[in-house]
């Protein structure tokens, strides 16, 4: 199929690269082909089976759905350019594409401490968790009846009495037919009960968990583990037919309120509720309520200011130092660019600790070497704090952008410069004219990913200041938080607890300002292609 | 294309299609064959050995398998919540501060304990793995027994008996030498407010009240009381004597104890170790009481063990509930899975045992001590308290105390909503 258009130059030496490609093409090439291909095929199976069997028929759907789509592309004719595309394309989708989907389907759902069950679980367990102990507890072992019926021989704990109970009810048994053995398991004395072997105890947890003697007034007696059983009363009655649940002592009704619980005209809510769609009232929020509202603007002005001053000042030190080292024939100069690419080197979270350290207001070095009067308060000032924080994402940040400058300094002709210089310009003039457009073409996406990734750079406030010191608005973000940070605080620590919900929306709003900015930029960046 | 070129490929897809199929057999095989009943734990490292050795025990003679799965302590609760079912634990370990946001969100299952074995346990203990709004169940059975107490370096300082002496030697020793630290308590720039509730407690502040049926009520916030803000001028003159100082973080305090520059310093049993190796000769003390009518008291950290929601879907609950309630709860259990993590045993039979002198001087300071709010509401007062306390004791420019907490509280109740 591929074919040699015309026969090398006697002299052609094929590289080593070249003659690993020779070889996979042809017989052994399509052999490769089918062998990673059945792999592929094989561990697809594999997983669609997994899925399948632990019921996620949605994503058994579309891992199917992948496969064949890279079958078709490996074994049709005519869609070899797929096959650049797709596999990316698969990744694409899956690491971005589907969390992007669940942030936004989150963002419209009440999600938060208290709404995580499904509504069918929710029920269950605002039944489970209303009943109250009446505080007569048993002694308990299973047993079965002469035709093989579950039953539970109960040792009344307090009163020593003994009764069998069932789905009926409790019925008394004589005296000394139950006795405890020297492990303080329950033994029947009389025949007509068999204790369920304990080898089999464990397999009978579904029947077990389910089991219910009723007593008087509704309360009844379950099984606790295997050896113990309690009375519990209900508290709440659920009705299906109008999904409503009633307080059994005052009748109070609690209805679905539509925000995933179920509530009381007083507005008491039942624990747990459940994850529910509750339309835009998280994006509103945003919008509307004044708790998050304010800190979202403040945080937002704040976040930009930092974003766009730490990319200013890396370039602009980075700029510096890549021209300043790139003069020729300076001594140490290996020694100083191996000096200034140090911060790079060690891992940011390490130097982000050691910071915190250094900058403590009181007890760091750096206020102790400042001559008097100098000293800040360089974490605990809301001030202060943001200049520590641009300060050291600078430090971080510098020998990047001063290796990236080196590197487009030398894609510069020198014949440009040089012409620039006959023709009368300044060094200055040269810098501005010539050498900084230039490198700019290379440099300004650079500048834009920057951006993008200090608009959302956690680590760095997280671990320098953890967003403080506090503001004097009311809410969760600190001084120094950025949109980012802001957004995992309102998650995790949010009035009652995390609210993913209220996160969500947040945090589509931070893709939404990203993204505008970043391909504003981008547009911004081509007309200056335009100068080459 | 023609017919034999279309017959080739299809002669290439069949192996590719075999081999598939087999994988798929093997899978589905695979995941039907296990049976046995298997309770997995999720613990923290510290405990991991004690807690194999401990429910192995209980497996060995119930006839079960146990699977002991190691996570970082505060990613528990967390993962608990996008854990996959089949997956996810049927018991963890936990703190009791937890419980109520595990409850709310019907993650942990109600837990009955018989009565004698609920009298081997302190009433806080249990009351602290406690919650409803409506009818309140025991989530957890506790295990080990955490607080802060007062260390005193006794060659620097005498261990005071009243307040005023514990202020006075710790400002003449701060006076001493430029670098020396009053009260080594640490906050830093998030605050603190775990290590900062003897102070707060002991100015008669509190931070949720009880309603009738003796539940916490999350509407009844007391970090601004009105008998605390009349002691509140009290820490204005702490910040301005440079007895407590918010820049003292973590590391810095405990460095300072350690080099002899602070003669006082709150902390709690994790630092045994580093005590026991220290050199220094301390002790530890309970806090002296700063207001007539208020007790400076630590905050009691109560960590045990719950039976997760997903026993249920596992049909392991009852294996859980007999694991949970009766075997963990023993005396021997308890000493053993305490001991792992160097705390004091919840079991008063096994907290008798306890010979460790360090533990024990913890043990005392913890008398009168109240448990962490466990209600899910507490999680926006952390950093609103310690930051209050930033603000006011941050040195020259520090909020008056009064404004700070005054703030801190209306922030709390605009939060909780």
């Amino acid at each position: 199929m591929t074919t040699v258009p015309t026969a090398p130059p006697s002299d052609y030496a094929p590289s080593l690269l070249a003659r690993t490609i020779a070889a996979f093409s042809g017989g052994t090439g399509r052999a490769a082909k089918l062998v990673g291909l059945a792999l592929v095929n094989a561990l697809a199976f594999w997983a669609i089976a997994e899925l399948l069997t632990q019921s996620r028929g949605l994503w058994a759907l579309i891992t199917l759905a992948a496969l064949l789509a890279l079958d078709a592309v490996y074994f049709l004719p005519g869609l070899v350019p797929a096959k650049f595309i797709l596999p990316g394309t698969i990744f694409l989708i899956a690491y971005l594409v589907i969390p992007i989907f669940f942030t936004v389907i989150t963002a419209f759902q009440v999600y938060s401490t208290g709404h995580v069950l499904t509504k069918d679980e929710a029920i269950s367990a605002v039944q489970t968790q209303s009943l109250q102990p009446t505080g007569v507890s048993f002694l308990m072992s299973p047993a079965r009846t002469a035709d093989g019926t579950l039953v539970l021989l109960l040792l009344d704990e307090e009163t020593g009495k003994g009764a069998v109970g069932d789905g009926d009810g409790l019925r008394p048994l004589p005296d000394g037919t139950l006795e405890t053995d020297a492990n303080g398991v329950v033994q029947s004395t009389s025949a007509d009960y068999t204790l369920v072997p304990a080898s089999e105890l464990f397999s009978l947890d579904t029947q077990l968990a389910r089991y219910v003697v009723p007593t008087e007034d509704g309360a009844a007696i379950r099984p606790e583990g295997v050896q113990t059983a309690v009375e519990l009363k209900p508290t709440l009655s659920y009705d299906e037919r109008t999904d409503t649940f009633t307080n059994i002592e005052t009748g109070t009704v609690f209805t679905d309120n539509g925000k995933g619980s179920y509530a009381a005209a007083d507005g008491t809510e039942l624990e747990p509720g459940w994850r529910e769609f509750i339309g835009w009232t998280n994006i509103g929020a945003v919008f509307s309520d004044p708790l998050v509202r304010g800190p979202f603007l403040r945080t937002l002005a704040w976040t930009i200011v930092f974003a766009v001053s730490s990319v200013f000042f890396s370039f602009a030190i980075g700029l510096f130092l890549a021209i300043a080292l790139d003069k020729p024939g300076m001594r140490f100069r290996r020694l100083y660019r191996s000096l200034l690419v140090i911060p790079y080197a060690i891992p940011g979270f390490l130097m982000l600790l050691v910071w915190a350290g250094l900058l403590n207001d009181d007890f760091g070095v750096i206020n102790k070497l400042l001559p008097g009067g100098l000293d800040r308060p360089w974490l605990f000032d809301p001030f202060w704090a943001k200049v520590s924080v641009i300060m050291v994402t600078t430090w971080l940040t510098v020998p990047y952008f001063m290796l990236v400058s080196m590197g487009a300094l030398q894609s510069i002709p020198s014949e440009l410069t040089e012409a620039a210089r006959v023709d009368g310009a300044g060094r200055l003039q040269i810098f501005r004219k010539v050498t900084l457009p230039l490198l700019m073409i290379v440099v300004a996406p650079l500048l834009i990913a920057s951006f993008a990734f200090n608009f959302n750079n956690f680590n760095n406030i997280y671990l320098l200041t953890a967003g403080g010191p506090a503001a004097e608005d009311q809410s969760v973000a600190g001084a120094t938080d950025i949109l980012i940070s802001y957004t995992y605080k309102l998650a995790f620590q949010a009035g009652k607890g995390q609210d993913y919900g209220l996160a969500s929306a947040v945090s589509i709003f931070v893709f939404l300002i990203v993204a505008s900015i970043s391909a504003l930029a981008f547009w911004r960046t081509k007309a200056l292609e335009g100068v080459r | 294309m023609s017919s034999t070129r279309m017959l080739r490929r299809i002669g290439l897809i069949a192996p590719v299609a075999a081999l598939a199929a087999i994988a798929a057999i093997t899978a589905s095989a695979a995941t039907g064959a296990s049976k046995a009943t298997v309770v997995r734990i999720w613990t923290d490292a510290d405990r991991k050995v004690a807690v194999e050795k401990v429910a192995g025990a209980w497996a060995a003679s119930r006839g079960v398998e146990v699977e002991v799965v190691q996570k970082e302590f505060g990613k528990i609760r967390d993962d608990l919540k996008t854990v996959q079912p089949e997956t996810a634990p049927d018991v963890i370990v936990g703190a009791h501060d937890w419980t109520g946001q595990l409850a709310a969100d019907g993650s942990v299952l109600p837990l009955v304990v018989s009565k004698a074995t609920l009298k081997a346990f302190p009433g806080y203990s249990t009351n602290a793995f406690s919650y409803g709004t409506a009818v309140k169940r025991l989530y957890g059975v506790p295990v080990a027994l955490e607080n802060i107490g007062l260390v005193v370096n006794k060659r620097l300082a005498t261990v005071p008996k009243t307040f005023k002496q514990l202020e006075t030697s710790a400002l003449k020793f701060q006076k001493k030498a430029a670098g020396n630290i009053g009260i080594a308590v640490p906050q830093g720039a998030a605050g603190d407010a775990y290590h900062m509730y003897p102070f707060f407690s002991g100015l008669c502040g509190y931070i949720f009240g009880n309603n009738k049926a003796g539940n916490l009520d999350p509407s009844d916030i007391g970090v601004a009381n009105v008998k605390f803000l009349r002691n509140a001028k009290l820490i204005d003159g702490w910040n301005k004597s440079g007895l407590i100082n918010s820049k003292v973080d973590y590391g810095v305090g405990k460095d300072a104890f350690l080099k002899g520059n602070a003669a006082f310093w709150i902390t709690g049993p994790w630092e045994s170790d580093t005590l026991k190796k220290s050199g220094l000769k301390y002790t530890i003390t309970s806090f002296p009481e700063i207001v007539p009518g208020c007790k400076s008291v630590p905050f009691l950290g109560v960590q045990g063990f719950m039976v997760t929601k997903f026993s249920t879907v596992h049909g392991t609950e009852s294996a859980a509930k007999d694991l949970v309630a009766g075997y963990l709860t023993r005396s021997d259990s308890q000493q053993a899975l305490a001991a792992a993590n160097g705390r004091f045993p919840a079991n008063t039979d096994a907290g008798k045992l306890v010979k460790d002198p360090v533990l024990k001087l913890f043990g005392k300071a913890s008398v009168g001590g109240v448990p962490m709010p466990n209600i899910p509401q507490m999680s926006s007062v952390w950093s609103e308290l310690g930051g209050a306390w930033v603000k006011s004791t941050k040195g020259a420019g520090a909020t008056p105390a009064r404004a700070s907490f005054v703030s801190a509280s209306r922030n709390i109740a605009n939060k909780i909503g």
